[in-house]
């Protein structure tokens, strides 16, 4: 329990709201705060009145008007569907309190840029939920990395799949996209930070293989980052849904003097529930979860006001990598990715 | 008892020597190699005469069928001597490094009427075999995307460092991904066009090639050579469908012994590795007069996808299969 629900609240707890629980991952943000020190989370508001309920009552918190909450909070998660997330995220600016949006920070980088502009000229932070730089062993090969140990990098392989995630994921108007925009900003906006070089030009093979949706459900990248280092990612959603697990995240880093493998997510048990309403075999990850440390330092750079790990400008980054992606699929060649910075209205 | 004369002393002749000692009814009863063919026989252990060359070989051994196992330049004017004297023909992958040469090797095979056999190895794998079977029967569904990976150090083994001139070898998209390559296309079917990219250092390749099939779905082949000297190979292969989803890692230790100082591991011991599985499926071909399980015309299909992603990875641009042409 929070300190200020417990009665001793201090001058130090960041009070936190959120913005729409569309997004499964409003979930993990909630007991994330839950279980962290200096924290509280004091509501949520949604645009669909009976999700926000439904989410508010199992938290132990009040489903608001967004100016209630807005005014009763330090800092916001924006867990919007993406086409959302700049209303969400203006609003909250204007109410001179600091944003967290999940990822994309918006399905264009003209609204991304524009989320950007809003929260610096009302003077809050802004950060994008990028957990993987939180990742324990992303963590490890990046030390790995700054140690010299691979040498002069040449190729980085990622993968990102998952389950289709149906819902308004699947919903061109609302996620902006299908597969490439769910699945490609993590491992590049890890890999930007792994490396500090941006992804140069992307190349993708997208298609519509595994379910009857409207948007892409394979998605293949083949990049180069400025420095000539090739990279590829595939975050298609390929895994089925009976598969043990919910998607993967790896990485590999080929270098002259050596090779780094990564997965994210191998901490896992094998657990076989057979049960007679049982699910069957799944597996369960034990590993620190990625999401507590972003949280952590979400709620320490708003309390700080200092920027969160994950500035909005690399968040405008990533997107300019999934725009020239999409690009790229419509005319069927290399398109390079444009990350001048244009006036956002 | 199959007479074969082994062309070529290095480390896929001593795989290819290997396999026959388990083969009942084939001896291996020559080596032809410049300058080491002494050394390889009395390194193995085999009953074989040597000769200083192939045709050399060819002329004097009286074998019934030659095994072509020297590096990629040599493979057109073996297969042509052999064609020009009747002797069927066993040629390693890649069939050759140009499309020019695969068709003069064809071309002479057809011509004088031999059975010629390509050895794409992982057709016989028994865990290729069975994912081939999986897909084929529906198990995956209709693919949507498959991957594999197969990671390498420098093959520092070649003769003249041969490997090392692009010229010849085709680099690791030609020499090491066509296996993944060939795979793919004898399980998913044909490609339309393919994109790749490729970074080449001092001893060292990398290199990724992302292929669209002819029936819509998408396919990745990583192939390296950048593993740190001394590591062993290894591949992952991965394909997902709308009806399902198979996953191969080649990190399959069954006995893994440990002693102070270290570990001793065994991986996948099989009765009839692919090697062995190939070659006798050629053998058998020959005996019944039928054609081989993998044709010439099967490994120059494949060889257009390496080339093709070497055009890709130089002109930075997809490459319709249709634009590689001899």
């Amino acid at each position: 329990m929070s300190a200020s629900r417990s009665g001793e609240n201090s001058d130090d707890t960041v009070r936190i709201g959120i913005l729409s629980t569309a997004h499964l991952h409003a979930e993990a943000y909630a007991n994330q705060l839950e279980s962290i020190d200096g924290a509280t989370l004091v509501g949520v508001a949604d645009t669909d009145d009976s999700r926000g309920r439904t989410f508010a009552a199992s938290h132990g918190v009040d489903l608001l008007e967004p100016s209630s909450l807005l005014e009763a909070v330090d800092a916001v998660a924006v867990c919007a569907p993406n086409a959302e997330h700049r209303t969400w995220a203006e609003r909250a600016a204007e109410a001179g309190v600091h944003v967290l949006s999940e990822k994309p920070l918006a399905p264009e980088v003209t609204d991304a840029r524009a989320i950007v502009d809003a929260c610096e000229a009302a003077g809050v932070r802004l950060g994008v939920a990028m957990p993987l730089r939180f990742s324990l062993p992303v963590r490890k090969a990046k030390a790995e990395l700054e140690a010299g140990v691979v040498g002069a990098l040449q190729n980085i392989t990622g993968t990102n799949r998952g389950r289709m995630p149906g819902g308004w994921f699947v919903d061109p108007d609302a996620a902006g996209g299908g597969a490439v925009m769910d699945h490609t900003v993590h491992i590049v906006d890890v890999v930007h930070w792994l490396t500090g070089e941006r992804v140069e030009a992307v190349y993708v093979e997208t298609a519509t293989r595994f379910h009857d949706i409207r948007v892409e459900d394979v998605n293949l990248l083949s990049m180069t980052l400025a420095d000539g280092t090739q990279f590829s990612l595939d975050g298609s959603w390929s895994k089925p849904e009976t598969w043990d697990f919910w998607g993967d995240a790896t990485l590999s880093l080929v270098g002259t003097d050596a090779t780094v493998e990564v997965d994210c997510f191998a901490q896992k048990l094998k657990h076989t529930d057979s049960n007679e309403d049982g699910t069957g075999i799944d597996s369960i990850y034990w590993g620190d979860d990625p999401n507590g440390g972003l949280i952590e330092d979400f709620v320490e750079a708003a309390r700080e006001d200092r920027p969160p790990e994950t500035t909005g400008q690399e968040g405008v980054e990533a997107v300019a990598v999934v725009e020239a992606a999409y690009e790229s699929a419509d005319r069927g060649e290399v398109v390079e990715v444009d990350y001048r910075r244009e006036p956002s209205s | 008892m199959t007479q074969v004369g082994i062309v070529g002393s290095g480390f896929m002749a001593e795989t290819h020597a290997n396999a026959y000692g388990a083969i009942d009814d084939a001896t291996v009863a020559a080596i032809a190699s410049p300058n080491t063919a002494d050394a390889f026989v009395r390194r193995s252990g085999l009953d074989a005469t040597t000769y200083r060359s192939a045709e050399a070989l060819m002329d004097n051994a009286g074998v019934d069928v030659v095994d072509v196992c020297s590096p990629t330049p040599t493979h057109r004017p073996v297969v042509e001597a052999a064609a020009e004297r009747g002797i069927d023909v066993f040629c390693e992958k890649p069939i050759a490094a140009s499309l020019e040469d695969a068709h003069a090797i064809s071309n002479a095979a057809d011509g004088a009427g031999i059975s010629l056999m390509i050895g794409h190895v992982l057709r016989f794998f028994p865990q290729y075999e069975r994912i081939n079977g999986v897909v084929s029967d529906g198990g995956v569904g209709a693919p949507g995307v498959a991957r594999a990976r197969r990671l390498a150090p420098f093959p520092d083994w070649g003769s003249d460092d041969w490997y090392a001139d692009r010229d010849q070898s085709g680099g690791v998209l030609v020499d090491l991904a066509i296996h993944d390559l060939d795979f793919l296309r004898w399980a998913i079917g044909d490609v339309d066009r393919v994109f790749a990219r490729r970074s080449v250092w001092e001893r060292g390749e990398h290199g990724h090639v992302v292929l669209r099939f002819e029936n819509g779905a998408v396919g990745y082949v990583e192939a390296s050579w950048g593993l740190p000297s001394g590591h062993e190979l290894t591949s992952s292969f991965e394909i997902a469908g709308d009806g399902g989803l198979l996953e191969l890692d080649s990190d399959d230790t069954t006995v893994e012994t440990m002693t102070e100082g270290g570990a001793q591991t065994a991986t996948s011991p099989v009765c009839s590795d692919g090697y062995r599985r190939q070659l006798e499926a050629f053998l058998e071909s020959i005996r019944s007069g039928t054609e081989p399980p993998v044709t010439a015309a099967d490994a120059i299909e494949t060889l257009r996808l390496s080339i093709a992603a070497n055009r890709s990875a130089e002109e930075n641009r997809p490459v319709a299969l249709e634009e590689v042409v001899a």
